[in-house]
């Protein structure tokens, strides 16, 4: 079948399938969850940085009337989980590393009196000397984390062999071409030369359901509903943390309030568990927003970065050597720093590249994923260099990057994937949007940015299309539901390929016992990866129902076609149904198609990948009030660069909420920390933008070259958007006039850099 | 959770001041409660007692008095913001209260927070304390000991500190109408969800000159601050932006913010002086307007 | 947790379990209240938040704890007709009012314009905020029927959404008010 003939779903503005459930109400959150006989649980936290615990007694807690259990880490086996490098107990043996990490937890029958207890468990710490900086942690002294724990590789990261590192490294990736010390040092050296260190703060994803878990023991299995993002990564980890088979762990997902990356891997569910487990009932443990904040958050950055070119704007060679606090635990450290060095370099033709990029541990709250890491933390210092060699060789900064980019096909790192994105085509679009080259007003700065992000994380997933006998369809795929629509994209892979009407189709959420395997959701893969294995699912049906149609009519499968839920052959035809009681001699019987996908053979390493280069641009247009230093944004605009837009509304809703979170990186947002400790754990000092921080205009293009490894020549989206933003904004203020090194772009610091300017 | 607590439902303003004389440091005032319950959410704080004097009926007026001449709104310490921000007497005689009611926070917030627990919680970074302070209202306290009147420039001692007696309660905050050659504005400055600097000017004109002009300036000490230095400079003064400039940069001088989530002091000194210079041109330009209407 | 469908009798509702506190040491307090409509009868203690009543109680699980200091919004909930923070009003404050939560909304079946809007304007995706959005543009609609954009603007102001960006929500809060107009 031609892929791109006539499609009649795919490519619609269908509704989300999900929408009335949600306006009503109706749809269930893992909040709002309860099992019969189940416990309010509630966590104790530590108050410091780092320090030995030296005894714990909870015996007046355990006495309080309706406390069922105490969990501490006498009740655990003391085995380690992390998904990239096993190092975080579940709950704190020894020592506590960070502000914030679970002590003890409590289960009872309401949650007023599990929080009393907490009050009545007495910890008796001795203080440890804290690194809770960049600086500390990597001083010759610096007070080891991790020293006594043995490199224990996680089984899911990804990334080749994991090695052991000095200090309190947690992990290092470099990139090497060429020799870029001879470009910047030779006789003679490069005419033109940026040079810089910036410094990118601590993020908190708030998706706003906090992290909520429900455990139920039964047997001698356990059956968990989760708000996260990998059922299948936390049913291994779980399984291996309590020595289970994995089929008799089941990880069950309702719909997540938000992910954002913030509930990948493994986060509360091994806590809940345990004390699951030690109060022998069901136990749920909701994550307060500040919970959440001491759960995960996005690593913060210092980077060194200098860039060398010809006179004439030819870029030539990129160094860039940066630090990422991953906090007290890898959680999914390794990866961002793994990306963040492959995003260091932009999307261009160099002739040299020298990036050295290490995760560090430090004593504060752990740092994980979170939308378009790596890309967001580098690319707006990687593209304001790119816009001010472009000044000191007197060219156009959209000039330069014509020159200068990769086509598609070329290399982008040495053995991977080549560049399969027109970003010529893309950043010339962003240009037209800006009017570019039509005069502005000497206040206004314009901008823009391009880079790419190592999209799709690793090509495994599986999908189930279960066909009735009444004609309806049920999908079984293991995505996670996280606002995206994904539900949706997928009822319109499925009513396409099997010409049913998308109300017929039904696409239950994940639950490990019942859906297929899917690696994880996030990095952009649902709709290419998951969505491919939809895809072929279908296909196996439709190929199912071809062969019973064919022997049903006395034709061959190439003779006929499916329209309108039946089988037709000039103008006959026979509904599904009435197949199904030829096929099955009854009303009955059910047509099951698999899907699956998977890396091909010797391509499944990191370095081989990525599954697809997700383009990041966007471009803006800001006012400065030089008075306060408050920005006034004027317009952005982004492009989805997407191969084909499956529903091409939810594609533009991605943008817009990626942009405003890119606002709100760029901006607004910043994890304020001292000793360790967050000074603005809550929404009252911790500004998350409302619909009064919109941008004047947005607008986001859409592009479709068919140039995606997925369902119809999809290829992912929802990341790009937010990287482009603080690139854009650095290089409208850049414009300007106004240098800032430092994000967020607070109205205090672009108000000094005004004042130094005027100094 | 909260620990438990008990709340009472008195119907007079001397059943209230009785009950909290009876149970002393273990009782508070109740009415919007849109600080006092985050701040025994937190746990930093606990009543056993609270004292609803929502229950109390009359506290919600907004009244139009005319005494000796001077004309007086009286607000009822139980109005909420909303209802401020919608009152047409309110509107009518001192707009700008209005429309700073209507910005306080959030609407939740607004429609449950009253005027009488925002001044009485004494929380540096309130709009409407920075502005009557500058509007030069009065508050009303009543207790078993009757009554008595404090001018806002003694109401706000402390950081979450005001003149009122633990027994005491704020039944009603006198505001003086503006005379037609007053003008009032109001400015602030948010990065989160309390403002980092707030300011407030009421001045008055008489022949070309200031006559009068009052300036208050909050969020960036334990209390909103008169300065007291820039209303002497302006007194007499034309109505220039050098003048306004002068008596701001004076703003700036007498404040001492310190370094916190809202901005650093050097930041919040240079916002003082932006703001007030912009308050006092906008307040000089409306008491121009009116004089000229 | 109850199921709120069925008959108009007032539904009795007992307190949780004990709470540490001997039981004399926590005062309770009887309530009568209408919810989405309906009379409820509820033994509570003075300090249960309206939130915690609602979902753990009443099963009406629409309204959503978030940030729990009021910013958010994602626990808000019409008080005879205005918005609050469910989280921090006390389940006592409702006593003798009238609650409306997201539940109450559509009518025998039929959807409210606004969630309606919400639908076709593609104006939510994880949904988390989308109860607190709705019924406070409810209160919005209720008040001012043909808003225009700033007024809807600041409306919102104190309901953050993570997902959307807000553009579409703009959109819907206009569809819905032209088809209430237009009496759809």
């Amino acid at each position: 079948m031609d892929e791109q003939a006539a499609l009649n779903v795919v490519g619609q503005n269908v509704r989300r399938v999900d929408a009335r459930a949600k306006v009503t109400g109706e749809a269930r959150f893992a909040g709002d969850l309860s099992v019969a006989g189940m416990l309010h649980g509630k966590v104790l936290r530590s108050p410091l940085p780092h320090a030995r615990i030296l005894s714990i007694d909870a015996t007046q807690a355990e006495a309080l009337p309706g406390v069922v259990a105490v969990l501490t880490g006498r009740d655990l086996s003391g085995r380690l989980y992390g998904h990239a490098i096993k190092d975080r107990p579940i709950v704190a043996l020894d020592r506590v590393r960070f502000v914030g990490e679970p002590v003890a937890a409590v289960a009872a029958e309401d949650a007023a009196t599990a929080d009393a207890a907490l009050a009545l468990i007495a910890v008796e710490y001795d203080e440890l000397p804290a690194a809770t900086t960049l600086d500390a942690a990597l001083a010759e002294d610096a007070p080891l984390l991790h020293k006594d724990t043995p490199l224990s590789a996680g089984l899911f990261h990804g990334l080749g062999e994991m090695k052991a590192q000095p200090g309190n490294i947690c992990y290092h990736h470099s990139i090497v071409q060429g020799d870029a010390a001879s470009i910047f040092e030779g006789a003679p050296p490069a005419p033109i030369v940026v040079e810089g260190e910036y410094t990118f703060p601590a993020i908190y994803q708030y998706a706003m359901e906090p992290h909520t878990v429900v455990a139920q023991w039964e047997g001698d299995g356990v059956t968990v509903w989760a708000s996260c993002q990998h059922p299948f990564l936390v049913r291994a980890e779980l399984a291996d943390l309590f020595e289970l088979p994995v089929s008799r762990v089941r990880v069950v997902v309702p719909y997540l309030g938000g992910g954002f990356g913030s509930k990948s891997y493994t986060k509360m569910e091994p806590l809940t568990v345990a004390l699951a487990r030690k109060a022998g009932r069901p136990v749920r443990i909701a994550n307060s927003v500040g919970e959440a904040m001491v759960t995960t958050r996005r690593h913060n950055m210092r980077c060194r970065m200098r860039t060398a070119a010809t006179a004439d704007g030819q870029l030539l060679a990129r160094e860039a050597r940066l630090w990422m606090d991953t906090g007290a635990y890898a959680d999914n450290g390794p990866r961002v720093v793994a990306t963040a060095a492959d995003a260091a370099p932009g999307p261009y033709r160099w002739q040299a590249l020298a990036v050295d990029a290490w995760g560090v541990y430090t004593n504060t709250p752990p740092a994980g994923s979170y939308r378009a890491f790596g890309a967001t933390h580098l690319q707006w210092i990687g593209e304001s260099q790119v816009d001010e060699v472009a000044r000191r060789a007197g060219i156009d900064r959209l000039e330069i990057r014509e020159r200068n980019l990769l086509r598609p096909g070329e290399q982008v790192r040495p053995g991977g994937k080549p560049l399969d994105a027109d970003l010529v085509g893309d950043v010339r679009k962003i240009a037209a949007h800006l009017d570019w080259h039509a005069p502005k007003p000497p206040d206004v700065g314009r901008g823009l940015g391009v880079g790419l992000l190592a999209a799709g994380a690793q090509p495994v997933s599986t999908a189930l299309v279960r066909l009735e006998a009444d004609g309806t369809a049920t999908l079984l795929v293991s995505t996670t539901e996280v606002g995206q629509g994904a539900r949706t994209v997928f009822s319109q892979i499925v009513a396409e390929e099997l010409a049913l009407p998308i109300e017929c189709i039904r696409v239950p959420g994940g639950d490990t016992q019942v859906t297929p395997y899917d690696r994880s959701t996030g990095a952009s893969r649902s709709t290419t990866l998951a969505g491919l294995a939809v895809q072929r699912a279908a296909r196996e049906v439709r190929a199912q129902l071809l062969a019973i149609a064919a022997d049903c009519f006395g034709l061959p499968p190439a003779a006929i076609a499916l329209r309108d839920g039946a089988v037709w052959h000039e103008d006959e035809s026979r509904s599904y149904p009435d197949l199904f009681k030829y096929h099955f001699g009854m009303v009955g019987g059910e047509l099951i198609g698999r899907g699956e996908v998977r890396p091909e053979r010797g391509k499944e390493s990191y370095a081989a990948g990525p599954v697809f280069w997700e383009v990041c641009t966007g471009g803006a247009e800001i006012r400065v009030d030089r008075a306060t230093g408050r920005i006034q944004v004027l317009k952005l605009v982004s492009v989805a660069d997407v191969g084909k837009a499956i529903n091409p509304h939810l594609v533009e809703a991605q943008e817009m909420g990626a942009v405003m979170q890119g606002l709100g990186n760029a901006i607004h947002e910043e994890m304020v920390f001292e000793n360790g400790q967050i000074l603005n754990p809550t929404l009252l000092d911790y500004h998350i933008p409302t619909i009064a921080d919109l941008p004047d205009s947005f607008c986001s293009l859409l592009v479709e070259n068919g140039d995606g490894p997925g369902p119809y020549g999809a290829k992912g989206v929802g990341e790009g958007a937010l990287a482009g933003v603080p690139a854009a904004i650095v290089n409208a203020l850049a414009d300007l006039g106004i240098i800032v090194h430092e994000l967020p772009l607070t109205p205090e610091r672009i108000w000094r850099a005004l004042k130094t300017e005027g100094d | 959770m909260l620990a438990p607590f008990r709340i009472h439902e008195p119907t007079t303003v001397r059943d209230a001041s009785r009950l909290l004389l009876e149970h002393g440091d273990a009782a508070a005032i109740y009415a919007g409660g849109t600080e006092l319950l985050l701040l025994m959410k937190d746990g930093l704080v606990h009543y056993p007692h609270l004292v609803n004097i929502k229950t109390i009926a009359g506290l919600d007026q907004v009244a139009l008095q005319d005494e000796n001449g001077s004309r007086t709104l009286t607000l009822g310490p139980l109005l909420t913001h909303r209802a401020l921000a919608r009152s047409a007497t309110l509107r009518e005689q001192a707009p700008l209260i209005a429309q700073v009611a209507e910005r306080v926070a959030n609407a939740r917030v607004r429609a449950a927070g009253t005027l009488g627990g925002n001044l009485c919680f004494g929380e540096p970074h309130s709009d409407p304390a920075t502005l009557l302070l500058a509007w030069d209202a009065v508050m009303e306290l009543t207790s078993t000991d009757g009554s008595r009147r404090v001018p806002a420039i003694s109401f706000f001692v402390g950081l979450l500190q005001t003149a009122r007696q633990p027994h005491e309660v704020l039944t009603s905050v006198a505001v003086p109408l503006l005379p037609a050659h007053a003008g009032a504005a109001y400015e602030k400055f948010a990065l989160h969800e309390r403002p980092s600097v707030t300011v407030a000017a009421v001045v008055y004109l008489r022949d070309g000159a200031i006559a009068q002009a009052r300036l208050a300036v909050g969020s960036v000490g334990p209390t909103p601050l008169r300065i007291g230095e820039a209303e002497e400079a302006l007194a007499g003064d034309r109505p220039a932006e050098s003048a306004f400039s002068h008596a701001a940069a004076l703003a700036a001088r007498t404040v001492s913010p310190v370094d916190d989530l809202y901005g650093s002091a050097e930041y919040k000194r240079h916002l003082v002086r932006v703001l007030a210079a912009r308050a006092l041109s906008a307040a000089s330009e409306q008491a121009a307007r009116r004089e000229r209407a | 947790m109850s199921d709120m469908t069925g008959t108009s009798d007032p539904q009795v509702l007992l307190s949780g379990e004990p709470s540490g506190e001997p039981l004399e040491e926590r005062p309770r307090l009887p309530i009568t209240l209408t919810v989405n409509g309906r009379p409820v009868e509820a033994v509570i203690e003075p300090r249960e938040m309206l939130l915690d009543v609602l979902r753990e109680r009443l099963g009406l699980t629409g309204a959503k704890r978030s940030c729990d200091v009021q910013v958010c919004g994602a626990c808000t909930v019409l008080l005879d007709g205005l918005p609050v923070s469910a989280c921090c009003t006390l389940a006592y404050e409702a006593r003798g009012r009238e609650v409306l939560t997201i539940e109450g909304l559509a009518c025998d079946g039929r959807l409210h314009p606004l969630q309606e809007a919400f639908i076709d304007c593609t104006a939510l995706q994880c949904g988390f905020c989308t109860s607190g959005m709705i019924l406070t543009a409810k209160s919005l609609l209720d008040e001012t029927p043909h808003p225009n954009r700033e007024q809807i603007r600041a409306a919102l102001q104190g309901n953050l959404c993570r997902c959307t960006g807000y553009w579409n929500i703009i959109e819907a809060v206009e569809q819905a008010a032209q088809a209430e107009v237009q009496g759809g």
